[in-house]
């Protein structure tokens, strides 16, 4: 049964009544899956499925008016016929002709002269066909991946089906903002039991968004050989994004301490170091010096400007200053990039100065000292 | 600005020398030495001689390179001949420490007449000093001994004052422990107190000597002075009270309680020198000429001086004599007590020979 040729019988609602059956109590009928035909207003003849399995089969399901129950029989083509006797006593006896994708024909006989009364649905294929039936599975590996990363999409299609499946169109699912790679939208013919394998590869945007995102379903479109169309899909599948490392500049200041406890007038170096711990690059750093009264700058630049740091390098300046007064000095140093700052505190002591420690001392030595040595230079000029 | 050198001789001169020194201090005490400096009236130089050094060390208000040490054990024990020689021996080094203190208008010697050292320094000295240093008047001041002090200080107190006679300086001024006793009654303070008043009058004198005065005295007037007599005299001193006229303090100033040497000024002066300082509203010119006009028919001529200043009215006189009874009485002395001494000594001498004539002839056996 290669080349396929579906013959579908229209399913008709309403036929002639009473329809006259060729033959005496032989007559030939057509039933689609789930349809049924009412024979002279009594037995009831539907067709429940139709199976390729063990041979070409169909379910047939027998009732009538007085035996609502009836029975279901499976009929294959070849066995005697099957009997059936109404509630009322009319006794048919029923042989499987053919089978089709979605119907199957019967030769129906009895002893009556047989009409079909009624008669529902019907899309019975007349003729034996091909029927091809795609199966798409989706996988996404990894799963979970960080904004700008790719991911590996892979669609297995498998025809599970008879026959083979044409004109495939892939619909495949999309995530806003990532893009796909190597996607077919179309894809070569599968025969009947043939699996295939498309890979591409899916870009996730910089601007996605981050978070647990839907691809919905890959939808296949397809044909069988008969031109009769057919759609599968897969399951819908999940992708984490996961938010991208921010890239921003951070910049720490720190100031080394050299002395803590220094003497007035004396040079005090301050060692700044600024440092960029981001990960991006800081463009216009500037340094900002609060000096507390009673400490002047005496030698370098205190508030320098870098034009850019780049992340994990360094600047490192050194600037002397001076304590005019004594007592603790608070130096405040603030590093400013890209509205944000950091800020360092140098803190010292400057004590008196050696010689002003004792100043007074020395000034209220000085006199007493000329005095002495007056005296002394005066004792020795009148002692003999 | 009269350039005046004073020398002080042996202990006793070298401690009167002292007194000048801290009198030059001012006011200031034991201490003054140590935070100010000497304001002597003119440019004063000083030096100290002695033999002994520790007499030189005793002194207190004298520079030490003013203290010249002139070797000899520890002074030469009141002998004057041996004192001659030792000034010999030892004249160019005294001379050129002199000599060091550059050019002199007026020197003044100041010794003891009883010592050994300055007594028989003094002359000599006059001698020296007069040769080197022609325009310059020499002026002892020779200080009398207390008459108990022994024969050897009177008989050179005597052999001394006529040295110093026979070297014809400008004058003696004589000094007398012995009639200046009454003022202290120890020996020590009496000391002190004659060293300090002879300090002070002579500083006074100089002052004089060296100022601007309303009426002049000068050096030329106090070689006259000095000229007159026999060529000693002595100085008397005054400051008046409250309520004393000038012509009181003048008086005043020749009285034997303000003398240093027992004289009759009226009968026995030659001549004198008045030296009135004060303020200008006690010294009235027309009573001090008056004063000194009447005093000079007794005393003979008299030279004065009146000097502006603040105070109550000093007056100081320094005048030569005609006669001094009072040495002669000391020369008599003295000739008795080394008339007594050799008696002595040769009392002495036999009972020493006969002494020695028991062993005469014999010789030790051992
Ligand atoms: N006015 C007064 N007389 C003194 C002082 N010291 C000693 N004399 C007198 O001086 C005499 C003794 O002479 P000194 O000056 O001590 O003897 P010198 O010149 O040092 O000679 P030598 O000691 O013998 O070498 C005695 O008559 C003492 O009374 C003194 O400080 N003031
Ligand atoms: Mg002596």
């Amino acid at each position: 049964m290669n080349s396929c040729r579906i013959l579908i019988v229209a399913a008709l609602l309403m036929l002639l009544f009473p329809m006259t059956v060729a033959g005496v109590g032989t007559t030939n009928v057509t039933i689609g899956v789930n349809g049924y035909i009412v024979l002279n207003n009594d037995i009831y003849i539907e067709l429940l499925d139709v199976g390729s399995d063990m041979g070409w089969s169909a379910q047939v399901h027998f009732y009538s008016y007085q035996d609502s129950v009836g029975t279901k029989k499976t009929l294959y083509i070849g066995d005697i016929p099957t009997s059936y006797t109404s509630g009322s006593g009319m006794t048919t006896k029923v042989t499987l002709d053919s089978v089709f994708s979605n119907g199957a024909s019967f030769v129906i006989e009895s002893s009556k002269k047989l009409y079909v009364t009624d008669r529902h649905a019907g899309e019975v294929e007349t003729e034996s066909v091909t029927v091809p039936k795609l199966t798409i599975t989706r996988t996404i590996d990894p799963n979970a991946a960080e904004i700008g990363q790719t991911v590996k999409v892979t669609l297995t299609i498998k025809n599970t089906g008879n026959g083979t499946a044409t004109d495939i169109m892939l619909d495949e699912g999309t995530i806003a903002k990532t893009y796909k790679d190597g996607c077919p939208s179309t894809i070569d013919d599968i025969a009947a039991g043939a699996t295939k394998r498309i890979e591409y590869d899916l870009k996730i945007g910089d601007d996605a968004q981050s978070g647990t995102r839907e691809m919905p379903a890959s939808v296949l479109n397809y044909k069988g050989e008969s031109s009769d169309s057919y759609s599968t899909q897969s399951r819908s599948s999940v992708l984490t994004i996961i938010a991208e490392t921010v890239l921003l500049p951070e910049m720490t200041i720190s100031i080394d301490p050299i002395d803590y406890v220094v003497t007035c007038g004396d040079n005090v170096p301050m060692v700044v170091t600024i440092t960029n711990v981001g990960n991006a690059t800081s463009e216009k750093v500037y340094v900002k010096g609060d000096l507390p009264l009673g400490v002047r700058l005496k030698g370098g630049e205190l508030e320098p400007v870098y034009e850019s740091v780049k992340p994990d390098k360094s600047e490192e300046y050194e600037v002397t200053l001076v304590a005019n007064e004594e007592g603790k000095h608070v130096v405040e140093m603030k590093v400013m990039w890209a509205d944000e700052e950091a800020t360092a505190v140098f803190e010292f002591w400057a004590e008196k100065s050696g010689l002003e420690k004792y100043y007074i001392y020395i000034i209220a030595a000085i006199p007493i000292l000329l005095i002495l040595l007056w005296i002394i230079k005066r004792r020795r000029e009148y002692s003999y | 600005m009269l350039n005046i050198l004073v020398l002080g001789l042996g202990q006793c001169g070298n401690r009167i020398l002292d007194a000048m020194n801290r009198e030059a201090f001012g006011r200031g005490g034991a201490f003054a030495k140590y935070y100010t400096r000497q304001k002597f009236p003119a440019s004063v130089k000083t030096i100290a001689i002695n033999t002994a050094i520790n007499d030189l060390k005793g002194l207190v208000d004298t520079r030490a390179k003013d203290r010249l040490h002139v070797p000899h054990l520890h002074g030469v024990g009141a002998n004057r001949t041996l004192g001659k020689r030792v000034f010999e021996d030892n004249k160019e080094i005294i001379m050129s420490e002199i000599d060091k203190r550059g050019t002199f208008d007026l020197i003044f010697i100041i010794t003891s007449a009883a010592g050994g050292s300055g007594s028989s320094f003094a002359p000599l000295l006059v001698r020296e000093l007069k040769e080197t240093y022609t325009n310059a008047p020499v002026i002892c001041i020779a200080v009398l001994p207390f008459r108990e002090e022994g024969s050897i200080f009177l008989q050179n107190a005597a052999f001394c004052l006529k040295d110093l006679v026979e070297e014809k300086p400008a004058g003696v001024l004589l000094v007398d422990n012995q009639y200046l006793k009454k003022y202290a009654g120890d020996i020590k303070s009496a000391y002190d107190k004659i060293n300090t008043t002879t300090a002070r009058r002579l500083l006074f004198l100089i002052e004089a000597l060296n100022s601007e005065m309303l009426m002049v005295t000068d050096l030329g007037d106090l070689k006259t002075v000095m000229n007159g007599g026999i060529g000693i005299g002595t100085m008397g001193f005054y400051e008046a009270s409250k309520d004393s006229t000038i012509k009181s303090a003048i008086l005043g100033s020749l009285k034997p309680s303000g003398l240093l040497f027992p004289t009759n000024v009226y009968k026995e002066g030659a001549r004198a020198m008045l030296i009135i300082k004060g303020d200008k509203k006690y010294l009235d010119l027309d009573l001090i000429t008056k004063t000194i006009e009447e005093l000079s028919t007794e005393v003979g001529q008299v030279f004065k001086g009146v000097l502006i200043q603040k105070g109550r009215p000093r007056v100081l006189s320094l005048f030569t004599l005609n006669s001094v009874p009072e040495l002669e009485k000391l020369y008599a002395t003295a000739a008795e007590a080394i008339r007594f001494e050799k008696e002595r000594q040769n009392q002495s001498k036999s009972q020493l020979d006969s002494a020695f004539s028991h062993i005469e002839d014999l010789e030790p056996i051992y």
